[in-house]
């Protein structure tokens, strides 16, 4: 099974953050993926990825908008970048591409 | 040089981790001063003497804009080069207010000592001097340079550059405050909480941060008004939704009247066509009618949520109302009237636009 994991962030920390961290788990359920995502919003970082996580995953996913926040933790691992608003709306296609990165 | 460029085509990513971060400066310092002035009721500071409660709770506030200004620099070099540029480009900001170079300056100093922080943490340096770098010489090198930019070279400029901005923006009389409130509205509508819309917000707080409350206001309605407008056209127009979007469309006037502008999202992915167009419209409207009623707000943030710190309460609710209800009929117009066709349309734009980059390691 295919194991993603994703970290989500938007300037306002409130409403975007939450939503893509949502539909790609929602997407990846969908496809029987395996889904992790931690958020970092106003509040902090909620659902923290843990080494064993980082280390078992096939592909991180990692929202652009805003600086991601211990991003060395993914030092050697196939990340895509990714606009929050596409995550939010278009996940499944985020997930298609992945596919196909990782097919290749 | 070509680390430069990277840094620089991310300029937006670290220029909105740094507002991300001073928010929260904005919202509670900007909130406990426009109380202290409020329960005075007269419109200007509390004086020590007569209201020492007020005074204080004044300073408090006042507090946090000051601060807002050396963490939005701070959080905007951290984006660049991590922990080592929050001293350097706090610090270059702080200097920076001293010319009145406020939050521009914040964003200058942030992005230029990150610049330079992440130069000097490139500097190869032998073992037995390993650890003086992060200690001694970065901090205290990238505080000299940043610092002395904002003192010696930008300071000045920036700050007379502020200034003429604010008592520009100041002196906006009714016919140019509609058009800049249109265009607020209309970038606040736009993208629902995407890059463009945070380009008003930060605008918005530029405005707190410079006292300049009937803009503010603006904003603040044109925050609402997208997710409380598509909310109300799910009461509206009955017909034209489905069940689940109208359960959508309640949580979304929630969300409007707490001033979070995203709760229209879910209506706009599955038709942007028809909302997009309809919350810019409604936004600009209720935008327009509360800079021709003169609202005024304190705090920056929208919605409902924010009406204690506003003056002119019910032209504020007013504005927000119209909006609202300008965007509500338009997207029941839409959808009435104009069917099919954008299926067609929503298949094409899901395939082609979207931004996604690998970076295999």
């Amino acid at each position: 099974m295919v194991n993603i994991i994703a970290v989500t962030a938007c300037p306002s920390g409130v409403a975007h953050t939450y939503m893509a961290a949502e539909s790609l788990e929602k997407a990846a359920k969908e496809k029987g993926w395996q889904c992790k995502v931690e958020t970092q919003g106003s509040i902090g970082i909620e659902n923290e990825l843990t080494a064993e996580d980082v280390a078992n995953a096939d592909f991180i996913i990692l929202t652009n908008d805003i600086g991601i926040k211990n991003q060395e933790r993914f030092k050697n691992k196939p990340i895509a970048r990714i606009a929050i608003s596409d995550a939010v709306k278009k996940a499944d296609l985020i997930l298609k591409k992945i596919e196909e990165n990782l097919n290749k | 040089m070509s680390d430069l460029v990277l840094i620089l085509k991310n300029t937006r990513q670290h220029l909105m981790t740094g507002v991300s971060h001073m928010i929260p400066f904005v919202v509670s310092g900007g909130i406990l001063l426009a109380v202290s002035v409020m329960l005075l009721g007269q419109g200007g500071v509390p004086d020590p003497v007569n209201d020492p409660f007020l005074n204080k709770l004044f300073q408090i506030g006042a507090a946090g804009l000051a601060l807002m200004i050396p963490f939005l620099a701070a959080y905007v070099g951290y984006s660049i080069s991590e922990r080592a540029a929050l001293a350097p480009c706090a610090i270059g900001a702080w200097v920076g207010t001293t010319f009145g170079a406020g939050f521009f300056g914040a964003l200058i100093a942030g992005l230029i000592g990150g610049i330079i922080v992440f130069y000097l943490k490139r500097i190869k340096v032998p073992p037995i001097l390993r650890s003086v770098m992060p200690i001694f010489i970065i901090p205290i090198v990238g505080t000299f340079l940043t610092a002395g930019i904002m003192m010696w070279v930008l300071g000045e400029p920036v700050g007379l550059l502020t200034t003429s901005l604010t008592s520009w923006l100041r002196s906006m009389q009714d016919g140019s405050i509609v058009i800049l409130a249109l265009i607020m509205g209309a970038m606040l509508g736009f993208d629902l909480g995407g890059p463009v819309n945070k380009v008003a917000y930060a605008f918005m707080l530029i405005c707190v941060g410079e006292g300049i409350y009937t803009i503010v206001a603006i904003a603040a309605v044109g925050i609402a008004v997208p997710s409380i407008g598509t909310g109300l056209a799910t009461l509206i127009g009955k017909n034209v939704f489905s069940k689940e979007e109208k359960e959508t469309g309640k949580a979304a006037i929630v969300m409007g009247l707490v001033g979070v502008t995203e709760g229209a999202i879910p209506f706009a992915a599955a038709d942007p066509l028809k909302i997009i167009p309809s919350t810019m419209l409604g936004s600009a409207v209720g935008g327009a009618v509360a800079a021709l009623l003169g609202a005024e707000c304190y705090a920056g943030w929208g919605g409902l949520i924010v009406l204690p710190v506003v003056t002119g309460k019910l032209s504020f609710i007013f504005a927000i109302a119209v909006g609202s209800l300008t965007c509500a009929l338009a997207i029941v117009f839409l959808k009435k009237f104009i069917t099919s066709k954008v299926k067609i349309n929503k298949e094409e734009s899901n395939d082609e636009d979207i931004d996604i980059s690998f970076d295999i390691g």
